[in-house]
């Protein structure tokens, strides 16, 4: 039988051992946020209640933790997160499963992202480096300690924003909820739990990271696409319209009999870039989540 | 011998006790697992409003005082899966007095799942209560 709230969430977690960060991290903030609200309601109506008579009752009502745990696992393991494939045998030939790439709404899924992560990378590396400079500098007047607590609450948003982003064109499940504080606690225990939270500095590191990650990615990805189209047009270029693919020094025509072999080069480079772009999308995606997932 | 052929007997009771509650608490799980979603579309489609995890709950409460339908920490999740499938959306809210609330919302594609899941439901319920009844020939 569980005493409190904290007892609760601590038996929820280790039942939830196993799953995915993610899930456990949205499955206690359903729960605390459920509970807490009882036990606020309970305990107003009820003053003689003591906080364990109330506890109890909500979990009867709310479910034991096991069956809670069991309830997520169920649901989750029918709904996948956007854009994930299902595993299956794979039959097809190597050009086959080269080619079809393109086809692929996860490969898409995350060049888009990496292409996206130029946008965000500057949105939200720009915030850290600005709006942290501003509030560390507050830091030395007084009011700078709630200019800096609302600074890391923007950081948590922004994790959350990415956590979205990252899911959604990733594919890689990501928490859907936002974090919070125990509502008992002072604004004084609030303001040391957000700066002790290796959470929120964890959180802090991935937006600033972004932003040369999404300089990185966007500019290798773009320079990919632009060569490969490049180098498939080629013929059309050069022989209709006479403009030089500049491969041999400027303004230089490519030789004719070159010109199958570079459009080939470019048949072979845009497959090859999606798969590249898959590869590093689901790389990203453990990064984004190793950071952006409360342990 | 008399004493012993009555502990037996007690103890095949007791099993027989315990099977037929576990059977019973199985029944009415896979019975919640395929009915939570028509009920929850059903609420948020009676709403003025969009609703939280914790309102839905205690509405359900009201509803249904005697027979609890399912755990109210289980409907969490499937809020989240029809979100996911489209039939929900939801957007956070800060509150005055908690955590943040995730507000629920039915969308259109929600309203029509609605219309067809009541029309399956009116005929799966008019048929099994035909065959309890004994309406029909076995």
């Amino acid at each position: 039988m569980c005493k409190d709230v904290n007892e609760y969430l601590a038996k929820l977690k280790k039942e939830l051992e196993g799953c995915d960060s993610a899930l456990i991290q949205d499955a206690l903030s359903d729960a605390e946020g459920h509970l807490r609200m009882a036990l606020d309601e309970a305990l107003s109506d009820k003053s003689s209640l003591s906080e364990t008579e109330a506890i109890a009752s909500i979990i009867e009502k709310y479910g034991h933790p096991k069956e809670i745990a069991s309830a997520y696992r169920a649901i989750e393991s029918r709904t996948s997160p956007a854009l994930a494939v299902s595993r299956r045998k794979e039959t097809r030939s190597f050009l086959a499963r080269f080619f079809s790439v393109l086809a692929e709404p996860k490969a898409w899924g995350a060049f888009f992202y990496l292409i996206l992560s130029f946008v965000t990378g500057i949105v939200f590396g720009g915030w850290v480096m600005t709006a942290g400079i501003i509030s560390l500098g507050s830091l030395v007047f007084i009011i700078g300690l709630p200019i800096f607590g609302l600074f890391l609450l923007s950081i948590r948003g922004i994790a959350l924003l990415e956590g979205r982003i990252v899911e959604a064109l990733l594919g890689i499940r990501m928490p859907r909820r936002p974090l919070f504080h125990n509502r008992s606690l002072g604004w004084t225990d609030k303001y040391k739990a957000l700066v002790t939270d290796a959470y929120s500095w964890r959180a802090l590191l991935y937006a600033f990271l972004l932003f040369p990650l999404g300089l990185i990615y966007c500019g290798v990805f773009s320079l990919l696409l632009f060569f490969s189209l490049c180098f498939i047009t080629s013929p059309v270029f050069e022989l209709v319209f006479h403009i030089p693919l500049d491969l041999f020094g400027d303004n230089v025509f490519t030789p004719v009999w070159f010109l199958p072999v570079v459009c080939l080069a470019g048949f072979f480079l845009l497959p090859l870039t999606f798969h590249f772009a898959k590869f590093i999308g689901k790389v990203h995606g453990r990064f984004a989540k190793s950071m952006l997932v409360r342990k | 011998m008399i004493i012993k052929s009555n502990v037996v007997s007690n103890d095949q009771e007791v099993r027989n006790l315990a099977y037929t509650a576990d059977a019973n608490k199985k029944f009415q799980k896979e019975l919640n697992s395929g009915t939570a979603a028509l009920v929850l579309l059903s609420i948020l489609a009676r709403a003025d409003e969009p609703m939280y995890g914790y309102r839905i709950a205690k509405f359900m409460e009201v509803d249904d005082e005697n027979v609890p339908m399912m755990k109210q920490g289980a409907l969490y999740p499937v809020l989240r899966s029809m979100e996911g499938s489209g039939l929900l959306e939801s957007h956070v809210d800060p509150s005055v007095s908690g955590p943040p609330r995730r507000y629920y919302k039915i969308t259109k594609s929600g309203l029509e799942t609605l219309k067809s899941w009541t029309k399956i439901w009116s005929q799966t319920k008019a048929f099994v209560d035909g065959i309890l009844k004994g309406k029909a020939d076995v």
